[in-house]
């Protein structure tokens, strides 16, 4: 069976071996006359003879006084009618004129020299050349499984051509990628003559087709510099616009950009479930947004569970914590603070009694919130012995960072409305209030409350601010301050002393 | 330079090493270098374009643009022990663009590959029977993956890789392309 397969290939390979044609000669001699310059296809030869013939004609005109023509002729030829510039990382300007011939190809970075190299496109037809530097992006991989987004940005003064054109482009490209065998992700946009994203593109060495991008996202995104966005590549940049980041209505995408550098959205989402200790079926509410946080590409993860809100932004490439959030979700009715809400500490199971909340958690008289959690489900209410000055037993619970902590949160709403009630004390389930020290604490205190929640010592740590603050109706302590690489802010009850609110951030 | 009858020896094999050693020389500007790789791939290439875009013009044509891109692209290959591969997948793109024109002119060249093998001087009453039945009995894909296997000498895994489709669909099209083939040349049912 294996011999006679083996016969009928041979067969067929003998038929296709006599079938060629044997052009070899007039390859030889094309490539012969072409040496030292690079020849990209037949019809770019085809296309450099008319535009030779076109030469001598101007020429002519020139010995006959046609001045006129010769000018028209210039325009038509040499003079720059678009400029198309491509950038992954390599970024590209190609100068056509009118007719959509190249007139010359311009490496704007040392990435975007080597995928040029020595080729000399002067006179090739626009999609020839476009399809030679899509195929060295490939070969030098810098387009490639991990990072398969390119942008081409088409500026002519006519909007209705340069749009034409760009949409051509985006087309080919997307097409020239997927018959290389993997999915690209391109996206095409038409420039807007502005002088300042020049200024811009030229500060950071960038296209003024990136800068344009970069602008779109920062004008439909808060939280962002150029300075920050300047350095992503277009992938990392179209992951931002495809998760939905930013929207973007001048340009069109074709395809999806490549998150396989990255964790993926699934692992984010267990990193940041598990540091919170919620479990996925408790969720009520999730988003997922990749942006990038101090130059790291990250996973911003936000969802609620078990009354409360939680932030998250997970390094997108090793999964690491980078920043975390927690606060009561106020769309949720006071009270329904649910155990779920916190690594299984919590005062939530203190706080599962109706309308009890997170306010029985600050059991203070210095039980440990787990104490407090643990405590067998009693009804909130009755456990709580809040004592205005007693801090939270935290500082036994989590070292910095305090990974999900939730267990030391207190219920600020509950505050809010007894502090506008005049009186700060909890009043629910019939805890009796019992804010004693007239109900406020020093700043000392506060700074200790917060060192408490995040586990750490005074000596640990640098103040950077602790001051007190009138707030929403309220007088809030503001503590922030540094151990190690990591940055600490929080809002600390000046009545109560409880964690009104806590952030901490890799520095 | 090579004797004709060397070139005869060496036409369509496709020895990897013998061809990035070609393309070194071609990366040096070197013209024998050009004609022994030319000897050594042009079947594969002619074929495999003649297989996409079953016009012998065009195939010729997109042939020519190929070994002139190879000419000037050479240097930029990097040894990785596939370079026929690397052909096939610059031949695939440059067909692939030659059918893209024609759609937007609304212009697809005639098939005709048969009036050029019944015409074809250099080919045997055999060749030409194998050929037109090969072109004539099998869908495209078949085709396609028939000539990768028997001339280019690529494996299934390969052609899936250079044709984008799963391994399986290509050894089942291959299988089924095989027997009808068998069927046709009154081989084993």
């Amino acid at each position: 069976m294996r011999n006679k397969e083996t016969s009928e290939n041979a067969k067929i390979k003998q038929a296709y071996v006599n079938a060629v044609p044997d052009i070899c000669d007039v390859i030889l001699s094309d490539c012969e006359k072409g040496k030292g310059t690079v020849v990209m296809m037949a019809e770019t030869k085809k296309k450099k003879s008319i535009v030779k013939y076109m030469m001598a004609a101007a020429g002519m005109l020139v010995v006959l006084g046609a001045g006129t023509l010769l000018l028209n002729s210039y325009q038509v030829n040499y003079k720059v009618a678009s400029t198309i510039s491509l950038e992954v990382n390599p970024s590209i300007q190609i100068m056509v004129n009118e007719k959509e011939r190249v007139l010359e190809v311009k490496a704007l970075n040392k990435d975007g020299a080597i995928v040029v190299g020595d080729m000399d496109f002067s006179g090739s037809d626009i999609d020839v050349t476009v399809n030679a530097l899509i195929g060295s992006m490939l070969r030098n991989g810098y387009l490639n499984e991990l990072a398969n987004s390119i942008l081409i940005s088409v500026d002519n003064d006519d909007p209705v051509k340069g749009s034409r054109l760009q949409e051509k482009l985006t087309e080919e490209v997307n097409q020239l990628l997927e018959a290389d065998g993997f999915f690209g992700a391109v996206l095409g946009q038409t420039l807007m003559n502005d002088n300042t994203l020049q200024q811009q593109a030229d500060r950071y060495g960038i296209t003024t087709g990136k800068a344009q991008l970069i602008q779109q996202i920062l004008d439909s995104t808060t939280g962002h510099t150029f300075e920050e966005l300047a350095p992503l590549s277009i992938n990392e940049l179209n992951l931002i616009i495809a998760s939905g980041a930013a929207e973007m209505e001048k340009v069109s995408t074709l395809g999806n950009a490549s998150d396989k550098a990255y964790i993926g959205e699934e692992k984010a989402k267990e990193a940041a479930f598990a540091h919170a200790g919620v479990a996925a079926g408790d969720v009520i509410y999730y988003e997922m947004d990749m942006d990038v946080e101090k130059g790291v590409m990250v996973y911003e993860i936000d969802f609620k569970c078990g009354g409360y809100e939680y932030e998250y932004d997970v390094n997108a490439r090793t999964g690491d914590i980078v920043k975390n959030k927690k606060e009561i979700d106020d769309d949720m009715p006071r009270g329904t603070q649910s155990p779920s809400g916190g690594t299984g500490t919590s005062g939530g199971t203190a706080q599962a009694g109706e309308g009890a909340a997170g306010g029985t958690a600050q059991t203070g008289a210095g039980a440990s919130d787990g104490t407090a959690q643990t405590g067998t489900g009693t009804a909130d209410g009755t456990t709580q012995t809040q004592t205005g000055t007693t801090m939270p037993s935290d500082g036994t619970q989590t070292p910095a960072p305090p990974a999900g902590s939730s267990g030391t949160y207190y219920h600020p709403e509950q505050h809010h409305e007894d502090y506008h009630h005049g009186s700060y004390a909890p009043t629910q389930g019939g805890g009796g209030s019992t804010g004693t020290a007239s109900g406020t604490i020093t700043l000392e205190q506060a700074k200790e409350i917060a060192l408490n929640h995040a586990g750490l010592t005074a000596d640990a740590v640098y103040f950077e601010k602790a001051k007190l603050d009138y707030d929403d109706g309220m007088q809030i302590y503001e503590v922030e301050f540094i151990s190690g690489n990591v940055d600490y802010e929080y809002e600390i009850d000046a009545l109560t002393g409880a964690v009104w609110d806590y952030e901490w951030d890799y520095d | 330079m090579f004797s004709l009858t060397s070139m005869e020896k060496i036409k369509a094999d496709c020895n990897p090493e013998a061809m990035e050693q070609c393309l070194l020389g071609i990366g040096e500007q070197d013209l024998k270098a050009l004609e022994e790789f030319y000897y050594r791939t042009s079947t594969s290439v002619y074929g495999f374009a003649l297989s996409v875009l079953k016009n012998t013009q065009d195939a010729e044509d997109v042939m020519h643009d190929l070994y002139i891109l190879v000419w000037s692209a050479a240097g930029k290959y990097h040894a990785d022990g596939k370079p026929m591969a690397w052909v096939l997948t610059i031949t695939r793109n440059l067909c692939l663009q030659k059918l893209r024109e024609y759609r937007k002119q609304s212009d697809i060249p005639r098939e005709d590959w048969e009036v050029y093998i019944s015409n074809n001087g250099q080919m045997s009453a055999e060749d030409k029977l194998v050929l037109t039945e090969c072109l004539k009995n099998l869908s495209d894909e078949e085709r396609q993956i028939v000539m990768l296997h028997a001339v280019s000498g690529f494996k299934h895994r390969e052609i899936a890789r250079l044709l984008e489709m799963p391994l399986s669909t290509v050894l089942s099209k291959y299988n089924r392309a095989m027997k009808k083939l068998r069927k046709i040349y009154g081989g084993e049912q």
